[in-house]
């Protein structure tokens, strides 16, 4: 599956905020795109998900496929999204987090994908604490996890590294990168640290509203 | 108009001792009434009385411009809503050992008198050394010295005439009940449309009351103290009228409004065809205020019904006592009396004795039946003896309040 | 040590009087002829039991109200503007509430008048009913703008609000819709900080007189009003069963509040399942939200153009739809009392001044964990029948000789005025995120600076709000206000209950609606001076 945007674009109470431009995302390719703050990368997030709201408008076509999502709700879309912060619910224990993105289906089966879920992320046993008693690292893998659960089509990633540590980071950054990898997810990611992106991925430069490749 | 001034009356065993000692006050010398109103000249008097009637806020106001012309001191109306709240604050400040209490002169009758005058919570006698007592119509109006079979040993002096009064649209009424059988077919003829306040509310006891005096084989024990089992012979007439009456009550007798003036707003909203008052010169007033149609008329029960009288008493523990009874004795005057009696001032009957006045004085009171007055005045029927308020009230509340 | 002395002041004006006055109440009330004849009273069980059902179900009615017109317009454009609405509807005093409403659905008001119409009005038993139901209707429509104005702080002011959010996007984007959302993830989070405002609005509404005096049923009426009778007695031993009876409604308040507590303990770990059922696409109930708010919004606007005609009228008897005589007379009489209007706003303003400080100055030297002494002596002197805690504190004032003058005014209009400052202002106030105050401290700020600079800019909303609540609290004060007063001062209520005790409905009508103007100015300057400048 291929997350594609066509012509696509972005403007601030009337003011052109990003010029139109296409882009497609391969399944399990990650495209990294870098700009300073205030350019529209966190925007460009939210038309893709479908929660840009006033004043930001936005025109073009964001497809999956050959499946035209635009016109859909964003909880239709089924793109799955990583913050800077974790935004795991404080009313839920880790587990429950997990649960609660996880389609609908047989309790037992969900209850051992969640169990397995986590402990693919080094996290057995977490299942029942709150998240407020969970490391930083271990929060931004319950987050991920909690994400990948829910089965997204493909997922976009808002400087999802910013608040961890260096060497944390480079952990947190292979393991999300290897789990997209493998279930073939298309992610966009948007950062403004080089070091972020996957080693070889494709980057692209948002600059005065222009979307090039680096 | 309503007075909630009280909601039983008592007789005690003080009550019946001979009550004439201070008769031999009566001729006062001047000398002393003098040297009160020297004191009273600059004092302030706190004089709480209950204030739901813009009528009677002026009454006072007007009197407090009279009395600072006239000797130089201060009448505050502290307005009040039930006369309760004062017998429970004088109580309350004495035991507290506060000297300089914040009540001066106190509306009152019934309950209220007789718990402060059981607590030695008044100070006088005072009320028929007063000048102008000389002119109450102590034989004609017997409550004048006896309030709800209380005597009230000049610890009150007397302001005002109330009587248990019945009001309603003349243009639906026809012919108004007047009695309580009449009142039974009237109700039976218009179900849903007539009611009284629940007791203990003051105007339902003494809806109780008069059904009691009407259906009473043996009147006399109404003036005596009279234990339970009396009473539930002697009342047995009075619930089984009750019983009668009630289905065909608003709501089925199931239900009765807290207050008098819940039944008033109702008559006034049609929801009613009649309610009852304690001040024979409401209704009229109604009228005039605009909250009643012209076409209301007012009646008593032919026989009779349930009378009594308003005082003014002073708490002992008032640093104003002298200015107090400079009040009370101008509250007294034919002038002050004869404007309250006026239906355009407020329409309070007066105490005084017309034969005991001169020809200037008489021409003061100028009576006009208006709109709304009552036109064929009954006798009054003096309250029951105190003992058997608290077993009425009891008793309704058992069969009816829940 | 001496950051402990900062509670000292609250301690002194505020939680030691009321102490002492509860300690004076219920000494008082120990008295086992008094509890005897309390139990013997016919009224007791059906009165409480229709006190409890009337203050149980408005909350509960009051609640899934509020809470579905904020699950249908949370995040959407009308979002802000209801804040208006909702200070609108609390502005309104609940008597003259219950005063309007009572004349839209009598038999003889407006609805039948409208829709029935006929020379003699319907023997319908619409107010007054026996359950009490045409009360509970009443208690939980003006209580909706109050627990909706909870939820609505709770969702748009603080670190919460900005959390929420972002916990909004990442759900939408788990394939969650707004109503999904709403019911798994907001609802949750925001019911367990509206506790305290919900015990005050149970426990107003089981013991409630004034309202219940109006529309609510008489034979029995609630348990409060037969209490409140008693305690009006002038016996002492009909004053001393109505202290009973008060202390034994206080009990089983409690009793059941607590109960409630576990109560909700146990439903929400039987919804767990329902959290976690996984991703749903309900969207948002705008239909039944705009219904509702539809219903609310008809209800307080229908009580407040009948309040303001009726005020103008002499009299409106059935069937005119139309009052056919005006007059203005109500309304001179209240301009007549003018100075009891400027004594009940310098009091307002006054106690809800020193309420704010003393709590701010709490905030700042205790640790969070007292809060719950403070929140639970509001929560109590809040649900307690109010002439239980009144009559303590008049005996308290006697004591000092403060009776009659203006501090003890000060002080029994303060107890109000501090218990809902605390409750309303304490959660917000708490939960600034203490990093603001850390990085102002690396910046070599003082603490005043870092509290003037910092915390009250970021607080500004909460604290004004806490500070209309608490105007508009004191404002209406009139049981403690006019035992204090001893007759020596007269405060707006007061003047306003003396005058229609003789039950004339223009002159009720005129002074409830003049109550409700200075909350709705407190609350009008709140919502607009609170707008955070940096949105």
């Amino acid at each position: 599956m291929a997350l594609v945007l066509e012509t696509v674009s972005v403007s601030l109470n009337g003011a052109v905020l990003i010029r139109p431009f296409s882009l497609s995302v391969a399944a399990g390719e990650v495209v990294t795109v870098m700009g300073p703050s205030g350019s529209g990368k966190s925007a460009l997030l939210s038309l893709i998900a479908g929660d840009l709201t006033s004043p930001f408008t936005s025109s073009g076509g964001v497809r999956l496929d050959s499946e035209d999502i635009s016109r859909l709700r964003p909880e239709q879309r089924r793109i799955g999204r990583l913050f800077q912060d974790d935004l795991l619910f404080p009313h839920l224990s880790v587990g429950e987090n997990l649960l609660f993105g996880m389609p609908r289906g047989d309790r037992t089966k969900r209850l051992a994908a969640m169990e397995a879920a986590l402990a693919s992320a080094g996290l057995s046993g977490f299942s029942k604490r709150p998240p407020h008693t969970l490391s930083g690292g271990q929060r931004a893998r319950a987050a991920l996890m909690r994400t990948l659960v829910a089965e997204p089509r493909a997922t976009l990633l808002d400087e999802p590294f910013n608040t961890l540590d260096a060497e944390l980071r480079q952990s947190i950054r292979s393991f999300v990168f290897d789990h997209l990898k493998s279930r073939a997810i298309p992610c966009l990611m948007v950062t403004h640290d080089r070091a972020d992106a996957p080693e070889g991925g494709r980057i692209l430069k948002l600059r005065n509203g222009e979307v090039s490749d680096d | 108009m309503t007075m909630k001034l009280t909601r039983r009356g008592f007789t005690s065993l003080v009550a019946m001792l001979p009550v004439t000692a201070s008769l031999a006050n009566l001729a006062q010398a001047d000398g002393a009434w003098s040297e009160i109103e020297a004191k009273a000249k600059g004092q302030t008097v706190y004089f709480n009385a209950w204030a739901g009637s813009e009528q009677i806020n002026a009454y006072i106001a007007w009197a407090a411009t009279e009395l600072r012309n006239r000797h130089g001191l201060t009448l505050e109306h502290v307005k009040i809503t039930d006369t309760a709240e004062v017998v429970r604050r004088v109580r309350d400040e004495v035991k507290s050992g506060k000297t300089d209490g914040s009540v001066d002169l106190v509306w009152i009758n019934g309950e209220n008198f007789r718990a402060m005058k059981q607590e030695g919570l008044l100070f006088g006698p005072f009320a028929e050394d007063l000048p102008n007592f000389a002119l109450v119509d102590t034989d004609g109006k017997p409550t004048t010295r006896v309030d709800f079979a209380e005597s009230t040993e000049g610890l009150e002096s007397p302001w005002g005439m109330a009587q248990l009064t019945f009001f309603g649209d003349g243009a639906k009424l026809g012919t108004p009940p007047s009695s309580m059988l009449e009142l039974l077919a009237f109700a039976t003829a218009n179900p849903g449309r007539v009611t009284y306040p629940a007791p203990p509310d003051f105007h339902g006891t003494t809806f109780v009351k008069q059904a009691l005096i009407e259906t009473m084989a043996d009147r006399s024990l109404l003036g005596v103290s009279i234990n339970r089992d009396q009473f539930t012979a002697a009342a047995a007439p009075m619930f089984s009228f009750l019983d009668a009456l009630h289905p065909h009550l608003w709501r089925e007798g199931k239900q009765f409004p807290p207050s008098q003036a819940q039944v008033k707003q109702s008559l006034a909203d049609g929801e009613l065809l009649m309610a009852l008052t304690f001040n024979p010169n409401e209704p009229a007033n109604l009228v005039a205020s605009g909250e009643l149609p012209a076409t209301t008329i007012a009646w008593q029960h032919a026989a009779g019904t349930i009378g009594n009288t308003h005082f003014v008493a002073i708490p002992i523990n008032s640093q104003a006592r002298e200015a107090a009874q400079l009040t009370a004795n101008f509250l007294l005057s034919p002038e002050a009396q004869a404007r309250k009696a006026d239906l355009k001032i407020w329409g309070d009957p007066t105490v005084l004795d017309m034969a005991k006045l001169d020809a200037d004085q008489k021409a003061l009171f100028t009576a006009q039946a208006d709109p709304g007055s009552v036109t064929v005045p009954a006798p009054a029927i003096p309250e029951p003896h105190g003992s058997w308020v608290p077993l009425i009230e009891a008793a309704w509340l058992e069969r009816y309040g829940a | 040590m001496r950051q402990q002395i900062g509670a000292l002041p609250l301690l002194a004006l505020w939680a030691l009087p009321l102490v002492a006055a509860l300690a004076a109440a219920i000494s008082s009330g120990i008295d086992p002829a008094a509890w005897f004849a309390i139990f013997a009273h016919p009224q007791l069980w059906p009165g409480l039991l229709l006190s409890l059902f009337t203050g149980f179900f408005s909350t509960a009615l009051a609640l899934l109200s509020a809470l579905i017109i904020a699950a249908g317009f949370y995040r959407s454009a009308l979002w802000n503007k209801l804040q208006g609405a909702a200070a609108a509807g609390m502005a309104l005093p609940h008597l003259a509430f219950a005063t309007g409403f009572g004349f839209l659905i009598m038999p003889s008001g407006f609805l039948t008048r409208l829709l029935v119409g006929g020379d003699q009005p319907p023997q319908w038993v619409t107010a007054q009913d026996p359950y009490g139901l045409s009360l509970l209707a009443a208690l939980a429509l003006k209580e909706i703008p109050f627990l909706f104005a909870m939820i609505w702080s709770q969702l748009t002011q603080g670190d919460m609000a900005a959390s929420l959010d972002g916990q909004w996007r990442s759900a939408r984007s788990l394939g969650h819709g707004a109503g999904s959302i709403w019911l798994r993830v907001i609802q949750p989070q925001i019911l367990s900080r509206l506790l305290w405002p919900l015990v005050i609005v149970f426990s107003y509404g089981a013991s409630v007189v004034d309202m219940a005096l109006v529309i609510g049923p008489t034979q029995p009426p609630p348990l409060a009003v037969v209490v409140w009778h008693d305690l009006n007695d002038a016996q002492t031993a009909i004053n001393a069963r109505g202290l009973a009876g008060s202390i034994f409604l206080t009990m089983i308040l409690v009793g059941v509040t607590v109960l409630a507590a576990f109560g909700t303990k146990l439903v929400s770990m039987l919804a767990r399942g329902f959290l976690i059922a996984g991703p749903s696409s309900r969207s948002a109930p705008i239909i039944l939200a705009t219904v509702n708010f539809v219903i609310v919004v008809a209800a307080f606007v229908a009580v407040i153009v009948l309040l303001t005609v009726m005020s103008l009228v002499p009299r409106w008897p059935y069937p005119a739809l139309w009052p056919s005589v005006f007059s203005f007379n109500a309304w001179g009489l209240l301009i007549a009392s003018s100075s009891a209007l400027w004594l009940s706003l310098g009091l307002g303003l006054v106690t809800s001044a020193v309420a704010l400080g003393l709590v701010v100055l709490w905030y700042e030297t205790q640790p969070p964990r007292y809060d719950r002494w403070l929140l639970g002596l509001a929560a109590l002197s809040l649900a307690l029948p109010q002439l239980l805690l009144a009559s303590g504190q008049y005996r308290l004032l006697l004591g000092f000789g403060l009776t009659g003058g203006l501090p003890g005014l000060f002080v029994v209009h303060l107890a109000p005025v501090l218990a809902y400052v605390a409750v309303v202002l304490t959660k917000p106030y708490r939960s600034l995120d203490p990093r603001y105050i850390a990085v102002a401290a690396s910046l070599s700020a003082t603490p005043l600076r870092r509290w003037w600079a910092i915390k009250l800019p970021l607080l500004k909303a909460p604290l004004l709000t806490a500070a209309a609540v608490g105007f508009s609290v004191s404002v209406v004060q009139y049981v403690p206000a006019q035992l204090a007063a001893a007759g020596r001062y007269e405060t707006l209520p007061m003047a306003a209950v003396t005058l229609s005790s003789g039950g004339n409905r223009a002159l009720s009508a005129a002074f409830t609606m003049a109550l409700a103007m200075p909350p709705l100015l407190a609350f009008l300057f709140a919502a607009l001076a609170g707008r955070p400048r940096w949105r």
